[in-house]
Formats: C-alpha cells, structure tokens, sequence
C-alpha cells in the first residue's frame, strides 16, 4: 500500500511538487511569523523579567497595591538563610524602590528612584556593563547613576548634580543632593527614560528608611520553574509578606502579550485558510482525475476503506514531506534572527518606541513552535483527506468506471 | 455433467427516472464450469448491466444471483467486495490497469489484497504472464505497452486470483485483429487447459465465433441460447 501511495504521488509530479512547496511555505510563513513574535516576547519578558524585575518578588503584604513606602519591610524580619535555601533560587536581591522629584537647573522629571547593591543586582542593574559614561557610585557614596534617557532630558553630564525632592517614610520628607557618577543605557526603554539608581544605604538614608527594604528580588537559578519556587518559597515566607510572580507584577505586560498572540493567531489562521483551500483543490483534482481508477480497485477487489487509507496516505506523505522540509529550512533562519534581530528605524522605531518596547526583532528557537506547525498541517492534512474518503466510501464502482 | 458456477433467476434491472428504463428484463440463465460464453447483443441491449450484475458490481431490482451456491444480491458491501476478490475475474474493454505499477504488479496486485505470500504472488504472476506471451515485458509499466498487450495483462489479472469465472466486457473492442486473434487464443486455451470458464458481453463476431455458448439479448430479455 505504500508502494502504492508513493508511486500515485509521484505520476503528477508537477501537482505534487507545487503541493508539497506551498505547504513547505506555509509552515516557513507561520513559524517565521510565530518565531518572531513570541521571540520579542521572550526577549521582552527576558529583558524586563528576568533581567530587571525578577521572576519573583517580596514585599510587605499590600506594598505592590499601594507603592508606598510606609508598607517597607524590616531586613530583619526576614529569613534570608531559608529563602536563599529554597530550591531553585539563586540569590536574593534588596531593593528599596520610590519616587522623586529629581532636577537640575530648569529642568526636572518625576523619577524611579531605586536603591541597589549592585554586585548582588540582576544582570541588567549591574550597571557596570550599561555605563555609557562615567564610573558606578561608590558604596554608600552620595553619588548616583543616571539612566542615559533621564540624563538627557535634564541636560546633566557626568559630574554634574541633580536634586532629589519627595516623602519618605512616614511623611518625613526625603531630599538630598546627589553628583552624577555615571550614565547608563538601560535596555528596557521605559526604565531608561526615568530611573536614577544610587547605593541602597544612600537611598536609606535619604528616604528616613534605614534598615528598611521595599523589595526582594529573587533570582533563580538557570532553567528554574518559578511558579515552583514560588510554591515552595511561600510558606518559608510566613503571612506578613507577599510574594508575586512577574504575571502578578505585570498583568498589563501579559495582557499585551496574549492581545498580541491572539493577533498573530488570526492572521496564521487566514494563512492555514488559504493553504487549507489549495490542498482541498489538489485533493478535488486528484479524485477527479482517478474516480476511474478508483472504480477499478473496488471492483477488482480492493475495499474502499483500503482505498481510502491509501490516498489518506498520499495526501499525508505530500503534507508531512512538505511541513518537515519547511521545518527544517526554516530552524537556521529562526536561529539567525535570535542571534542577529532585525534593528527597526524611522517611523516604526518611534512607533515601538512609544509603547516601551526595545525596537528590534528577535526570534525565539524553540522547536515547539515548528512541532505546533507541523501538527497543524497534518491536522489539516487529514480534514482535506477527508473529501476523498467521502468521495470512495460512496463511490459506485459501475458509474465510476465510466467516469 | 459440469457443476452450475452462476445461477440466475428472474433478474431485473430497472433504471429510475423520469421514464423508467427496464435494462433487464426477467432473466433466468445457468453457466456452468468450463462454459466459454458469448452475451451478445446490440448496444443498450442490456448485455453489460447483466455482465455488472453477474459481477456484483451493480444490485438488481429483482430476482437473484447465486454463484458458487452463495446469492450474492444479500450480501454486504464489503462482503461483496470480498466475494469478487475470490471469486470473479474482471476483464474490462478499456484494459483498467493501475497506470503506476508494473504489468508484473498489475498482475500481483489482486493475490496482494488476498494476502498470498509474496513468493507465490511473484512466481503466479510470472507464469501468467508467460502464459499470456508477455514474457520478458513484466517491468513494463500499462504506458510502455501496446493495448493488446495491456488487454493480455488484464486477462493475467483476471486470473490471478483463480477465481471461479471470469467476466470480460467487450475485451477486443479497442484491439485490431492481430491482437483480438491472439488474446482469443489465449483465453481459449485457458479455457480448455485451465478449465476457466469464461463470459463475454460482446458484439464483436470473432469472439461470438468463438463462443461455444451464444446468448442473443435484446431489449433486456434473452432473445436465443445456443
């Protein structure tokens, strides 16, 4: 029966050629498309997540609700030896984070105003790789560094000082003044625009919080599950104390992302419409051209479910050659453009820009995305097969002969 | 006296429409071992939708069919499939060989549905085609061959999967005469070597000449039965 299959594929090579290449396309086209779009994703989600924001953090029960610093957590409350114990978890990162009035001269910003160690930060706050200009501040110093987007806007170069404005904790109030150490380019474009970072004890002092944090970052090990840490880090943590994963942080960013998803999904919809469309006409072709054929084999003996398992194999030969050589061709392009992203320019640089988005294209290469594809076709494989199955399973050998 | 290999009583074939067509008519006929049978006729006579019927490939309205002592007009589809895989050799006049496999494969095909081993397949194919002077032309594909020599495969099909008759629908009507001279010899000589029996829809008079048994049909009834 195989023999069969392959040898009836094979007598209209020009038809079969030209089905196997449109759904290599289509596969390439989708998994292309999808690549891209859940690459920026991932490279998003890396870049903000893990790099900036953690997968997973503690508070004071409600600080996230409120942002207050009044809801800090005491360093002392905590225990730091069995959350770093937890498995999974690679370090634990303080943080006290607010906001400030920060100016200089004419100009001044409304800022985030982030207190770090940054030999324990996440990679993307270590500042030492993001400098732009200058040096990092020196532990407990009055010095800061500025995002090179703030520092823009304030018009302030290296050495220069800025003015720090706002409430601390408990009302008192929070100034000081600060000389620019360094300026850094943060990858993440909305925290580039308005973050000024200093040591932690600096940002302690100025905001009347010593020996207070408003968050731990904990940072995971490589290839960690963090809804398992999280389940396993919870109860060491006790009830004063929340601890939300990124999707709980950032709900809005999961939004974009499955509103974003969900637009990808429609238009490789319409594509596996089309393509669906194409295999149907080959496959209509096809029993037309053999309703002859077909009356023969029933009659001389050969059941229609034989026949009709035959050319469902034909048709899932083309479609799986198709699908496997399109999945193949297209891993080294999916690679390429993880490695080497696309840079946007002109308008639809300002245009990604404008939602905080990094402009520029990656690619992710999990094989799922390629596996997901190639399901779909073999589905559809099977839904266009389906014609001529119905078509055998009522075919009249007499009539058919005369076709 | 030869044992009776189809058995028909009162068959009836009516085409429905807006005027009922009666194809054929109420006949009863016995053909027996080693018979070499000739229905003839003219055209719409009714001679190819009794020779359907005879095959299982069409229902009568009315009336039965037994072969081999089984009335194949109650059998299931799929049984009747099955039936005519053991029992009926097809020879059709447009030969209806599968176009992508070989003449040796056209000719094995049949045995591979019965699920012979593939020793017997191969060594039964060979000697039918030899049996049919097609030796040497087993790798032909039908494309490669004469359509003498494709109607010579038809008639190795047929008998490939030693069926208790074989039915041929105008089997010459597309060959000249050199090649309706030879095809007769061989079914003939098969006929009487094999004790193959044999039956043709046919108004072809080289075949009628050949015909030990003429049956004359007109208007969906047997006219003479000679």
């Amino acid at each position: 029966m195989f023999k069969l299959a392959w040898r009836n594929i094979w007598r209209n090579k020009g038809r079969s050629i030209i089905t196997i290449a449109a759904v290599m396309f289509c596969v390439i086209f989708a998994v292309v498309l999808r690549s891209f779009q859940v690459g920026v994703w991932e490279h998003m989600v890396g870049d903000i997540v893990a790099n900036n924001f953690g997968y997973l953090q503690v508070h004071q029960k409600g600080f996230w609700g409120d942002q207050s610093l009044d809801l800090s957590m005491d360093e002392t409350t905590l225990d730091w030896d069995a959350m770093e114990n937890v498995p999974g978890v690679r370090s634990l990162v303080p943080r006290l984070e607010s906001f400030s009035l920060v100016s200089t001269g004419e100009n001044n910003r409304g800022s985030l105003v982030l207190g770090i160690r940054p030999e324990e930060e996440l990679s993307g706050l270590r500042l030492t790789d993001q400098l732009i200009d200058g040096r990092l501040f020196a532990p407990a110093s009055n010095e800061v560094v500025v995002s090179e987007g703030l520092a823009e806007y304030l018009h302030v170069e290296v050495g220069d000082s800025l003015m720090f404005l706002g409430q601390g904790y408990r009302g008192a109030s929070a100034y000081g003044q600060f000389m620019v150490a360094g300026i850094a380019k943060i990858s993440n474009p909305e925290l580039n625009k308005q973050l000024v970072v200093l040591p932690l004890e600096t940002a302690q002092w100025m905001y009347n919080a010593m020996g207070l944090l408003t968050t731990v970052v904990v940072d995971l090990e490589p290839n960690a599950d963090f809804a398992e840490v999280k389940a396993s880090l919870e109860p060491v943590l006790g009830s004063d104390f929340e601890l939300l994963d990124w999707e709980q942080l950032f709900p809005e960013l999961v939004q974009t992302i499955e509103a974003d998803m969900a637009g990808g999904q429609i238009f490789v919809t319409i594509l596996y419409f089309i393509i669906s469309f194409v295999l149907l006409g080959t496959v209509i072709m096809m029993v037309s051209e053999r309703e002859r054929e077909f009356g023969i084999l029933v009659s001389i003996g050969m059941r229609k479910t034989t026949l009709a398992a035959v050319t469902v194999l034909e048709n899932l030969m083309l479609l799986v050659g198709g699908a496997v050589v399109g999945m193949a061709v297209v891993k080294p392009v999916q690679f390429y453009f993880k490695y080497n992203p696309i840079d946007l320019s002109g308008q639809m640089k300002e245009a990604i820009e404008q939602f905080d988005f990094e402009p520029k294209l990656y690619t992710t290469t999990s094989f799922i995305i390629n596996l997901n594809h190639g399901a779909i076709v073999f589905v559809i494989g099977l839904l266009v097969s389906s014609y001529a199955v119905w078509k055998i399973m009522k075919l009249n050998p007499v009539k058919s002969m005369r076709a | 006296m030869s044992k009776p290999v189809i058995e028909v009583k009162n068959l009836e074939k009516v085409y429905e429409g807006a005027v009922p067509v009666r194809a054929v008519n109420g006949i009863s006929l016995t053909i027996t071992q080693g018979e070499f049978t000739a229905l003839k006729g003219p055209s719409g006579c009714g001679k190819t939708t009794l020779l359907n019927m005879l095959g299982g490939l069409d229902q009568p309205t009315a009336g039965s069919i037994a072969i081999g002592g089984v009335d194949i007009t109650t059998l299931s589809e799929n049984a009747l499939i099955d039936f005519r895989l053991r029992n009926i050799g097809f020879v059709f006049q447009a030969y209806n060989l599968i176009p992508v496999l070989s003449a040796q494969e056209n000719v094995s095909f049949i045995m591979l549905l019965q699920n012979r081993p593939k020793e017997e397949r191969e060594a039964r194919a060979q000697q039918l085609l030899e049996a049919v002077g097609l030796k040497g032309k087993e790798d032909k594909r039908p494309g490669q061959l004469s359509g003498g020599q494709q109607q010579r495969v038809a008639v190795a099909r047929a008998l490939a999967s030693k069926p208790q008759f074989v039915l041929a629908d105008e089997p010459t009507a597309n060959l000249d005469s050199q090649s309706t001279a030879n095809l007769l010899d061989i079914m003939e000589r098969l006929n009487k070597e094999e004790g193959m029996t044999f039956v043709f829809a046919t108004h072809d008079d080289r075949v009628i000449k050949k015909a030990r048994r003429i049956i004359s049909i007109e208007d969906g009834k047997v006219l003479s039965d000679d």
